[in-house]
Parts: structure tokens; C-alpha cells; sequence
């Protein structure tokens, strides 16, 4: 099986409930038209400028150019599961590209909507060490390019609401137990009147799958980085202390039982179905999740929501199949790989 | 199969009711099953930006010269930026400055960066900024009483400052 993400694998800080932090800077280069409004020529002229900047990364470990038109669909569509790249950048492969780490932890996508987004993924709540990564490989690629700025509006983007800082920070908040008594939207409607704004798992118009919500900033001018992290960090904090509250209402003595039975009815679901669509899946392994972070469900462990949560979607399991697979083939595969690995993790734990 | 209910999810759930001898059938999502509609949030971006680069641009008096205006690197107009919500490069926001900056401080409240500035590029400023954001930590940390932070802060900041001082003598 493909080797995940060391992001996906790890516990972070606070991993009960944050399972991730993303932190997002875009770039662009001066005297060239951002890539909507870029002619071919100027496209390629980006990308070779990527390809020749790429070596000077290798103080922050190995990285690979790799251009997305040399790479199958497959391939593509995995690093989107691994939120390496965006679903739009998979889709119009021409002129694009993408800088990878070998750890998969970063990566600069190369004329998305502007001439280059610098990401970088951390397991748990690290938004500050998320950022001084992102801020590093932003000193080195300005060391040998010329970035697109203006000290009044800042990094220049080719989407106003990026502007200024064009950072974005994500937090991914796995949210059952506020979900369960039905005050998620009360608690993260809250955010928007904060320059906060909540998306899906996979962005932008994507559904909150497993309870899984990316908590962002919306605002990048008049706020410094620092000032843009604090404040999603008090956020977060906020709303983990509302997660917790419910976590804790869900336990007490009168609905225990019906906790209980609830997370061991998905776990008993996901121990024995047969078939499976992701939708399902992702429902069911945020619940074991749950149960496990809850000590409900004994010797489990917490972070297989994260890990399979990427291995169950298509392209991983086609990947591991080696071919392409029609949906109910798939609906098959699932069901019998989270078999598998609940048999494997679960097993192994309880006979320690 | 989709939903009967969201028409958005897949059906996990097959509702039958019998009602005077009369059978229907609904499929239904988990989440509408269970009477949780399920929250997608999401919008259309690029929709609500075009919407407000009008209203921004038409509180202006449009001159015809503004409507004439094209960006020397990428050619783009204002009507252009209007269509779809965005800019074409880095010199559209200087060229439309006057029209974009409405826009900007009804995005972000504000019409000003404070944050990073490359250091390669513009390194007076680069270090003025560092400056100041260590003076905002220094104030901070004293204002929480963490004074062992405060100190660190304290140092850098003064090696920051004889650093730009010496800079600037040569």
C-alpha cells in the first residue's frame, strides 16, 4: 500500500479534535500576467522559472518539479485526496505544475490561480510552526525571484480577497459530538462575523463528510500574519472547548448508554459490512473516532479516521488496485480494506 | 442513488410507509434520516466579487476615461475585472487603484498591508516591519505579564535596531 503522509499518520497537538493545520501563501511574479490572464508563452516561462528555483529548496529537504501534464489521472487525483493539490489544478493539467517534498508535507503548486501557492501541512493544531515553514520557503524562493508586491496592498493576488499577506491558515476540525446535538451551525455560523470562514473537507463547495470542517481566515489586509494566526487561534480554541463540552454532555450518566450504543453500532458496521460508499464510510470511522477519543471504544487507534479517510477515496483504492474500478467494485474494496485495517490496528493494540 | 429528500447526498436509508393500503417508498440520505440536514455551507465566489466590483465601481463617476482605462501589462479594463472578479497581474492594482480600493476595504476593512514584506526587494521596510512586529510581541507579552518572553523580545529587538542603525551609517 501507498505510503501515507507523515501528516496523516501523526498525532498532533490537541489531535482528539484538530486533525490538521494547513497554512497557504501565494506568490506571484512581477511583470508577468497572473496564469487566467498569462499567454502560453508567459506560462511556460513560470514554470521554468519553478524548475530552476526548485534546487534551492534543498536546505528544507528534497523537493521534485514535477509537470502535472507528465503525470496520470490517477496520480493527480491522489494528490488531491492528500490535499497536496487543488481539485482545479488536477483538472486543467496544461502549464502546471507542482514542487514536492519528499515527506508530502509541502507543496508549491505552480500556476493554479496565481504563479505559485506555498503549502504546508502539520498533523494537529501547529498554525505558528505551519507558518514559519511556509514563511521559510517564501525567503528562499524570493531570494532568486521577483515576487509581485506593493507596499501598500501587499503580495499582489490575482483574487482581491487574497491580497495583502495572501496567507491562508486552515485548521480541519473533526466536530461529531457538536454535530450529534445538533449546534454546529450555531456555533460556527459565529465565525463568519469574525472574518472566519468554515468550508468542507475538501474546500471550497465540498460537504463537511465525517464531521470534518477546515475553520479558515478570510481576511489577508490590514493584519499581519502573526495578528491573522492568533486570531484563528482563539477561535479554534473556543470551538474546541465547545467540542469538548458536548463530548462531555454526550457522556453523562442518562445518555451514556445511548452514546455508547450509538458508537459501537457504527463500529460493528464497519467491522462487517460488505459494501460501502465513501459518504458512509467517512460517517461511520468519524463516529469510531469518537469512540475511541472518548474511551468508549477501548484500544483503538484515534488516528485511523485520518489515515483512511484519504486510503477509502477513489483514486487510493484504484491506486491499489493497480486499475481502474467501477463504483460498486469500489463500494466493495472499501468496505473489505476498513475490515482489514480495523482487524489489523484494533487487534494489534488489544493484544498489547 | 441520490437522496428523495436533499437530492444531494447518496440514499443510505429506504423509508417505506403504508398509509390506507397505500405503499410509498422514499431513499434517504443518513443526515435527512435522521432529520440533520446536512450543512454545506459554500457560495458562489466568483458571483458575490463581481457583484461587488459593480456596486463599488458604480458609486464612482465613470468617466469615459476610466472606462477607456486598459492595464499596460495584461490589457485587462475595468469591465474585464468587473466580469470575473479578478485582476490580471500585479500592475492592475496600481493602474486601477482609485477603483479597486473601495473594493478592497469592503473585502478586508482595510486598504493596507502590515504584514511581510520581501525581504530582497525592499529591505529597509523589511526590517521596519520586523521591528514593529517584535514591538507589538514585546507589549504583549508585558501586557500578560510573561516578562521571560518579554526579555527575548527585548534583545532581538535591539539587535534588529543596531543592525538597521549601522546599515543605514555605511
Amino acid at each position: 500500500m501507498r505510503e501515507l503522509a507523515s501528516w496523516m499518520r501523526e498525532r498532533g497537538p490537541q489531535g482528539d479534535i484538530v486533525l490538521g493545520t494547513r497554512c497557504r501563501l501565494a506568490r506571484n511574479l512581477q511583470d508577468i500576467p497572473f496564469p487566467e490572464a498569462a499567454s502560453r508563452e508567459q506560462l511556460r516561462e513560470v514554470l521554468s522559472k519553478a524548475a530552476g528555483v526548485t534546487p534551492h529548496l534543498s536546505e528544507m529537504g528534497p523537493f521534485a518539479f514535477r509537470e502535472m501534464a507528465t503525470m496520470d489521472a490517477l496520480e493527480r487525483e491522489i494528490l488531491v485526496e492528500e490535499h497536496l493539490i487543488s481539485p482545479s489544478h488536477m483538472q486543467n493539467p496544461a502549464h502546471k505544475a507542482v514542487i514536492l517534498n519528499a515527506e508530502r508535507n509541502i507543496s508549491i503548486m505552480v500556476n493554479e490561480e496565481d504563479h505559485f501557492r506555498i503549502q504546508v501541512l502539520k498533523p494537529g493544531l501547529q498554525l505558528e510552526q505551519a507558518w514559519q515553514r511556509a514563511n521559510s520557503i517564501d525567503d528562499l524562493l524570493e531570494e532568486h525571484l521577483d515576487f509581485a508586491f506593493d507596499l501598500q496592498a501587499g503580495y499582489l493576488t490575482s483574487c482581491p480577497t487574497n491580497v495583502g499577506t495572501a496567507l491562508r491558515a486552515s485548521v480541519m476540525l473533526h466536530l461529531p459530538a457538536l454535530r450529534r446535538v445538533q449546534k454546529v451551525q450555531e456555533v460556527l455560523g459565529a465565525v463568519a462575523k469574525f472574518g472566519l470562514t468554515v468550508r468542507g473537507l475538501y474546500g471550497e463547495g465540498s460537504d463537511a463528510w465525517g464531521n470534518v470542517y477546515q475553520l479558515s481566515n478570510q481576511i489577508t489586509l490590514g493584519q499581519s500574519e502573526d495578528e491573522t494566526l492568533e486570531h484563528l487561534a482563539r477561535f479554534t480554541a473556543q470551538i474546541l472547548h465547545s467540542e469538548r463540552q458536548a463530548r462531555e454532555y454526550l457522556l453523562e450518566k442518562e445518555r451514556r448508554l445511548t452514546t455508547e450504543d450509538w458508537l459501537y453500532r457504527s463500529y460493528g458496521i464497519l467491522q462487517n459490512a460488505r459494501i460501502i460508499a465513501s459518504q458512509e464510510a467517512m460517517e461511520l470511522l468519524s463516529d469510531l473516532k469518537l469512540g475511541i477519543d472518548l474511551g468508549v471504544i477501548p484500544h483503538g487507534d484515534p488516528e485511523l479516521l485520518k489515515q483512511l479517510m484519504v486510503q477509502i477515496r477513489a483514486a487510493h483504492l484504484q491506486s491499489l488496485m493497480g486499475q481502474p474500478l467501477p463504483a460498486q467494485e469500489r463500494d466493495r474494496l472499501r468496505a473489505s480494506l476498513i475490515r482489514d485495517t480495523l482487524q489489523k490496528q484494533m487487534g494489534k493494540t488489544q493484544g498489547e | 442513488m441520490l437522496c428523495d429528500k436533499c437530492g444531494q447526498n447518496e440514499a443510505t436509508v429506504k423509508f417505506v410507509q403504508i398509509e390506507n393500503n397505500k405503499k410509498t417508498e422514499l431513499h434517504l440520505c443518513r443526515d435527512c434520516a435522521q432529520g440533520y440536514p446536512s450543512f454545506t455551507p459554500g457560495f458562489d465566489l466568483q458571483q458575490l466579487l463581481s457583484s461587488l466590483f459593480q456596486s463599488a465601481f458604480l458609486g464612482q463617476k465613470s468617466a469615459p476615461s476610466v472606462a477607456a482605462k486598459r492595464c499596460p501589462t495584461c490589457g485587462r479594463s475595468i469591465a474585464d475585472i468587473q466580469k470575473t472578479g479578478r485582476l490580471g497581474c500585479g500592475s492592475c492594482y496600481q493602474v486601477f487603484q482609485e477603483e479597486l480600493n473601495p473594493v478592497l476595504r469592503r473585502l478586508h476593512g482595510s486598504g493596507n498591508h502590515t504584514g511581510k514584506v520581501p525581504a530582497r526587494a525592499f529591505p529597509k521596510v523589511h526590517a521596519a516591519r520586523q521591528i514593529e512586529e517584535l514591538r507589538r510581541r514585546l507589549e504583549e507579552c508585558v501586557r500578560l505579564e510573561k516578562y521571560e518572553e518579554a526579555a527575548k523580545y527585548r534583545d532581538e529587538l535591539r539587535l534588529l535596531e543596531k543592525q538597521l542603525a549601522g546599515g543605514e551609517a555605511q
